[in-house]
């Protein structure tokens, strides 16, 4: 109900049809449309009374009456913004056109500094956050309680937020996104590895799965053999997820009950044949499931389009229930042996994808190392940095240094591109790396190679996220080329952005 | 002079070019950087082999680039001022190169030309044969006030024949009409009538919207069959209101004149079809109280004469358009050196008399200055509003830009300021209670 409301008929079905009277309106507004009905025509009547109403009601209009509470405030932040200068604005070009790990080391580099983001780029960054589940965890800290507010503002950023850092362990359990709960987790585990299994085990149960098998990989810490019961109960767990991630950590505990019966199964398919003065280890195929296949695990059945025969489908899922410490006490060979043993037998792709798969469950390093140095690459279809990225970083960067040494063709397209699958976000490689790296690229960068490798030119931005900061000066003051295309010239430009930008964020750790 | 990113970036014609001066905040990319107290100037590494040279007249600002681009200002001028507003001390103090001292006194001759020319025109500003201008002054008025006759019984007769019956037929008999106010060299109505056939079923509450639209070019009418026993200031209303510009020369020779120190409220940039630009400034004078709005429109982005930064506050005399709201204003010279605005201290009570005593001495402004003091940013559905003193108005505002105003609220009261045209208010800046830079400007994302 407007005050235009008793026109409206009128106005609608036409005076021509519905002549009638003026409606009237109270007060001296009615008066003035009384006064001016004076044309004798009701249209024109009609339209003064219009003109009334219409300048009446924008001369007196104040909005509507708001009787509704008004939404809470967002809590007083202690954390002060990073102030406006240099270092803002490359944390602005970071959210809108850096690489991701650049996005991570920002907010790494704020949070060390105790700083939180400029109110004027949370929108951005909480975007970027509900994109990227690796970026949430870096991102929280830097909220702030403003930030922590305004996700809860929106549906879709909720998730990315979580509650205030300040808030009472109890409340970041409860109410907390999953990277709070899984902090808050890892936290107690830290210090109280049975209080932190029991949390968990209380709350499996309203869990859904893909938090379960998240939440599970806590456990890894301080993993013993108290945990074995609820591991061995989540064998059984309706999701595939959690049965695998509860299977994966019973891995690195050899002496529970499930690796030992996996041991016992395994042990009576391998025989010792005297040959000549030698002896010769051989392996058999289970020829049936046995009975109790399901109860252990071994009855995933086979995908249609395996390349695995029935049988070898069946010795797989074995192996991938053994530690691999077993084969190097049982066989009395180490990890190189076996896997040339293994390529000399019939069931070679069972054996090293069944071997594969518990290296990445529980990494081994001397194993990482066998695989890389000769990586059979028939059997197993993952990329050699996916193995690389097990070890850790000083024997990922021998093998690397190595390789970039033997200076074959494109072999620095290669380290490069297993350098950014396998070294983690935030972690700069060793200045010894970085140098060889640099000293590989500046050639190209100065003469025509970088023209026609489109692979290379494109993994430059995020190679300079990678590389030790005392490396980088070298690529930042690169000369010119007469003849740069535009497109050579866009990738330059943006890898001289990543490097003022890094350096930009390093200041902040300084101070 | 004071330099805020934010201020920077809305001097911008359009996001892309804000988005590109960003990418080319790179120190890098400027070999070369220099200032002195009038100017600042840089060389900026673009893709052809010579670098682009880049100058602002601080004074301004005013830009000026070697580049080959046609926004104006361009990318490099925008990123230049960023350099500058974030770290001074990287432009080294010394005496201009001759490209820039060059141009800083061509500028200098250009404007003192200019005056030469104003005041030569003041000096012959009569008219050859007042009589024939008169005469055909006359004519245009007789031609539009038999134009709006016809408007008045065009519109009698829509309401005869009912809203209900409206159909696509009949509508294009509003174009019809529209077109044959234009012809009778009365713009303003024809606009008005266009604007009343696009509202035409758009949303619930259309007919009560057209009606009210009807409302106002039937007072426009009636008023245009009195003009001549109207009082001078609403003639100059009509004669605004029917699209017939004021000539600006005039207005700088015999507008109003106020003196002030002038906060900047707001500042908009829309774009209009065919390239054309149009910006509004909002001003507020700090002295005088008095409010304050500035109309230019700019083709094909070349940007416009005054380069005005929001939330700052500039010195000026305005010369005011004759016209009862008073609003409208001219400013001859640029704008000086810029300072640390003074925010107006308003009570909401007051802020609805003034747009009311507005509204009634001139009806037919379509916008009006409006700053909520206290306002609390919500949201219902889809639908922003704003909540000060127990009342709630619904906001016309981007998601991207009403986000950042929450984020900068953090659910707080703020001081908001919009574009208020009845039913919407557009906010364009926002501060807070005692605080001096803008806590959040309309696209300055």
């Amino acid at each position: 109900m407007s005050v235009w409301t008793p026109l409206l008929p009128q106005a609608m079905v036409g005076t021509d049809r519905q002549a009638q009277a003026l409606p009237a309106w109270p007060g001296e507004v009615g008066a003035l449309v009384a006064a001016s009905a004076t044309s004798g025509q009701p249209s024109t009547d009609l339209l003064r009374a219009a003109a009334v109403l219409a300048v009446c009601s924008l001369a007196g209009a104040q909005g509507a009456t708001w009787t509704l509470p008004l939404p809470a405030v967002a809590a007083e932040d202690h954390l002060p913004t990073l102030p406006s200068g240099p270092v803002q604005s490359a944390l602005v070009w970071t959210l809108q056109e850096g690489p991701a790990s650049l996005q991570q080391q920002a907010f790494a580099a704020l949070a060390h500094a105790g700083l939180r983001l400029p109110t004027g780029l949370l929108p951005q960054a909480l975007t970027l956050g509900r994109r990227s589940l690796a970026l949430r965890p870096l991102l929280l800290p830097v909220l702030g309680e403003r930030g922590l507010w305004l996700a809860a503002q929106n549906e879709e950023w909720r998730h990315v937020g979580g509650v205030s850092a300040d808030a009472a362990d109890d409340a970041r359990w409860q109410e907390g996104s999953v990277e709070q709960r899984r902090a808050f987790l890892r936290q107690e585990r830290a210090a109280d590895p049975a209080a932190a299994r029991e949390r968990l085990q209380a709350a499996l149960t309203e869990l859904p799965a893909q938090e379960r098998a998240d939440l599970l990989t806590v456990l890894a810490d301080g993993l013993g053999a108290a945990d074995e019961p609820l591991l061995d109960s989540l064998r059984a767990d309706r999701s595939r997820e959690v049965r695998q991630a509860a299977l994966a950590l019973l891995l690195s505990l050899p002496n529970a009950a499930h690796p030992t019966r996996a041991a016992a199964r395994m042990a009576a398919l391998l025989k010792q044949e005297r040959v000549m003065l030698s002896r010769r280890w051989t392996v058999d195929a289970p020829t049936e499931l046995p009975t109790d296949a399901k109860a252990d695990n071994l009855d995933t059945p086979r995908p249609k389009n395996e390349t695995l025969g029935e049988t070898a489908w069946w010795l797989y899922q074995l192996v991938r229930q053994v530690p691999l410490a077993w084969w190097t006490t049982h066989t009395d060979m180490d990890a190189a042996e076996l896997l040339a043993w293994a390529g000399g037998t019939d069931w070679a792709e069972a054996l090293l994808r069944g071997w594969r798969d518990v290296l990445f469950a529980a990494p081994e390093a001397a194993w990482c190392e066998a695989l890389l140095d000769r990586w059979p690459a028939v059997s197993l279809r993952d990329d050699p940095a996916s193995v690389l990225a097990l070890l850790p970083l000083a024997a990922r960067e021998r093998h690397w240094l190595k390789r970039l040494q033997a200076n074959e063709l494109g072999g620095l397209l290669t380290v490069v591109q297993q350098v950014l699958v396998a070294n983690p976000p935030g972690q700069s490689l060793s200045p010894t790396l970085s140098a060889a790296l640099v000293a590989a690229l500046l050639p190209r960068l100065q003469g025509q190679a970088l023209r026609d490798d489109y692979a290379l030119r494109a993994l430059l931005p995020e190679l300079c996220c990678a590389l030790h900061l005392e490396a980088l000066p070298a690529l930042a003051n690169l000369p010119r080329q007469p003849d740069e295309t535009p497109s050579i010239l866009q990738a330059l430009q943006t890898m001289m952005q990543v490097i003022a930008a890094r350096q930009a964020f390093h200041s902040l750790t300084r101070t | 002079m004071q330099l805020s990113t934010e201020g920077v970036l809305a001097l911008a014609p359009d996001d892309a070019s804000a988005k590109a001066a960003r990418g080319l905040v790179l120190p890098a990319k400027w070999p070369l950087l220099g200032a002195n107290e009038a100017a600042a100037w840089g060389e900026c590494q673009g893709s052809g082999s010579k670098p682009y040279q880049t100058q602002v007249d601080l004074g301004g600002p005013a830009f000026r680039c070697s580049c080959p681009s046609r926004k104006f200002p361009c990318k490099h001028g925008l990123a230049l001022l960023l350099l500058r507003a974030q770290d001074a001390s990287r432009f080294t103090p010394t005496e201009p190169p001759a490209w820039v001292s060059e141009w800083l006194a061509s500028r200098g001759e250009k404007a003192q030309k200019k005056e030469e020319r104003q005041q030569e025109k003041a000096a012959t500003a009569a008219p050859a044969d007042p009589a024939a201008a008169a005469k055909r002054e006359d004519q245009r008025w007789q031609r539009i006030t038999a134009a709006g006759q016809e408007l008045q019984r065009w519109l009698a007769d829509q309401l005869a024949a009912g809203l209900g019956a409206l159909n696509d037929e009949r509508l294009r008999g509003w174009q019809t009409m529209a077109a044959r106010m234009v012809d009778a060299q009365a713009p303003g109505l024809g606009l008005r009538v266009r604007e009343a056939a696009a509202g035409v079923r758009d949303g619930a509450d259309w007919p009560e919207r057209t009606l009210q639209r009807f409302g106002l070019l039937q007072l426009l009418c009636e008023a245009l069959q009195r003009r001549e026993r109207l009082p001078e200031p609403v003639q100059a209303d009509l004669r605004s209101a029917v699209g017939w510009p004021q000539d600006k020369a005039e207005v700088l020779a015999q507008g109003e004149a106020v003196s002030d120190c002038w906060t900047v409220l707001g500042m908009v940039i829309e774009e209009r079809e065919d390239k054309l630009s149009e910006r509004r400034v909002w001003l507020h004078g700090q002295q005088s109280g008095r409010r304050a709005w500035l109309l230019d429109h700019a083709f094909g982005g070349r940007g416009f004469e005054q380069a005005w930064l929001g939330g700052c506050s500039v010195q000026a005399t305005l010369r005011f358009f004759p016209g009862a709201s008073g609003l409208r204003a001219l400013n001859a010279e640029a704008p000086a050196a810029a300072a640390a605005p003074v925010w107006p201290q308003v009570t909401l009570a007051d802020e609805w008399q003034r747009i009311a005593r507005r509204i009634s001495a001139c009806p037919w402004m379509g916008l009006q200055p409006l700053v909520l003091p206290g306002a609390v940013l919500l949201r219902q559905g889809e639908q922003w509003l704003a909540a000060a003193d127990g009342r709630a108005l619904p906001l016309q505002l981007g998601a991207t830009d009403a986000w950042l105003l929450l984020a900068a609220s953090g659910g707080r009261p703020l001081q908001l300021m919009g574009e208020w045209d009845g039913h919407l208010l557009a906010p364009l800046t926002a501060w807070s209670e005692g605080a001096a830079a803008p806590c959040w400007q309309r696209g300055a994302a």
